[in-house]
């Protein structure tokens, strides 16, 4: 993972300007509660191969929670809205954005991705490549369509790395699926590289920002 | 600038000032694209009910600014991420807002733009400092940022990991002679940014975006703006 501290910085930005009214310290205790909450997979491994990146890290997982949401507020007698009212409602929704966007988005783009169809498709994905414009035009390498010389056929490269069986993403709880006799080196990084100090910094700009604003004048 | 000696237990030994590798990271700067993506995500964040598509446009722009450096550098040598990318920049006009907006009978900036002028000025300067100055800071290239006052790059990059067997290893700032050092890869005139306005070797490329997170970030960019107006729309 890019650690839960990256993951929540961003949470915080999105947090931040979508929940809008209702931002208070309890809302955005929520929304990074969502964030942190699916690396609980990682303990998953000890007792299913490939759990982490896997269980609480699949688009599905937000597509289904997307949906009974969606169905839950639009019917006349919504549990959520019933015990929490707009609040809760708007929470929700926000909380489901930043979860998609902050974790399992960041997700897709570090080491080796995320299972992102499971348990539909067992297939971890890794999204890598450039964007760039040159002398040929508009190039990008995220994904590589090409013609498998042998067969024939159309090969699309997206980035896969492998299926729960073959990856195993470390965690500080299990480190490696194969553990070396001796002591464990069980790592927690806060940040690493520079670009994630940065969204670190920035989300903790936007917290102080938003502290020190005056109130919004309604216009 | 003293302290880059590699005396630090836990730098890896591949890992050197060298202006393509350093601390470990391969050299790369942020496309303007990524800085105009972060720099909507902060005006979603803070502009509030002064959010619109003008305002939205405005800090975009101010997130842009910082890179037009590029075209500078065609006239001055090194001008690359150093004439517009230096601290002054948003810290004088910080000064000029806050002497208008506080110490002045009638304030230019509201008695032309209301209250949300002041608002959005406010934004699109932090937005011009985080997200135009700041992410270029972040990266192996580097800022020049007290230009002109000194002409070197700094870049913050390096880790900070929590080991359980060595403890908290920290490469972003070395400590060393009593000095705070972060990385540098030169001065203007030693080192040369490159961009798609005064290419290197490499040919001639304008990059939008060069990995993984940054493609994240854009796309989460071009998510939270419609959110952010359909949450509005619910407000009102």
């Amino acid at each position: 993972m890019p650690t839960s501290v990256v993951h929540s910085a961003v949470a915080v930005v999105l947090a931040v300007g979508l929940l809008g009214a209702y931002a208070d310290r309890r809302a955005l205790a929520v929304v990074l509660a969502v964030i942190i909450a699916p690396e609980l997979d990682a303990v998953l491994g000890f007792v299913m191969p490939g759990a982490h990146r896997t269980v609480l890290h699949t688009a599905v997982l937000s597509a289904l929670a997307g949906g009974v949401l969606y169905w839950d507020t639009r019917r006349s007698g919504s549990w959520l809205r019933g015990r929490w009212g707009a609040y809760g409602v708007r929470v929700a929704w926000v909380a489901l954005f930043a979860h998609t966007f902050a974790h399992i988005g960041l997700d897709w783009a570090h080491l080796d991705g995320i299972n992102f169809l499971w348990p539909l498709v067992d297939q971890f994905v890794a999204l890598d490549g450039e964007l760039y414009v040159s002398g040929e035009g508009l190039i990008q390498t995220f994904v590589d369509v090409s013609i498998d010389p042998t067969t024939g056929r159309g090969v699309v490269d997206a980035g896969q790395s492998g299926t729960t069986a073959s990856v195993h993403v470390s965690t500080p709880v299990q480190p490696s699926s194969d553990p070396d006799p001796g002591p464990v080196d069980r790592r927690f990084p806060i940040a690493v590289g520079g670009w994630q100090l940065y969204v670190l910094c920035t989300g903790l700009f936007v917290l102080l920002a938003r502290r020190f604003q005056s109130s919004d004048h309604q216009s | 600038m003293s302290g880059f000696g590699d005396t630090h237990p836990n730098r890896k030994a591949s890992t050197c000032t060298h202006v393509y590798y350093l601390r470990g990271e391969p050299s790369a700067m942020p496309p303007t694209l990524v800085s105009v993506a972060v720099g909507v995500l902060l005006g979603v964040a803070l502009l509030g009910t002064a959010f619109d598509r003008r305002s939205l446009t405005v800090v975009a722009v101010a997130a842009a600014l910082p890179d037009a450096d590029v075209f500078v550098s065609l006239l001055l040598p090194g001008a690359t991420n150093a004439v517009f990318h230096t601290a002054f920049v948003p810290a004088v006009a910080a000064v000029f807002v806050y002497y208008d907006t506080t110490h002045r009978e009638g304030s230019w900036l509201r008695s032309q733009y209301g209250w949300r002028g002041v608002r959005i000025a406010w934004v699109g300067l932090a937005v011009y400092a985080v997200a135009g100055i700041g992410i270029d800071l972040f990266s192996s290239e580097g800022v020049a940022l007290w230009y002109p006052l000194s002409d070197r790059y700094y870049a913050v990059v390096g880790k900070l990991v929590l080991s359980t067997q060595e403890g908290v290893v920290q490469t972003y700032i070395e400590f060393g002679d009593g000095w705070l050092g972060l990385a540098s890869p030169g001065t203007t005139e030693s080192h040369h940014v490159e961009s798609w306005v005064t290419p290197g070797d490499g040919g001639r490329r304008l990059q939008l975006i060069e990995s993984g997170w940054q493609a994240v970030i854009v796309l989460t960019a071009a998510a939270a703006v419609p959110a952010k107006t359909l949450v509005d729309r619910g407000d009102r």
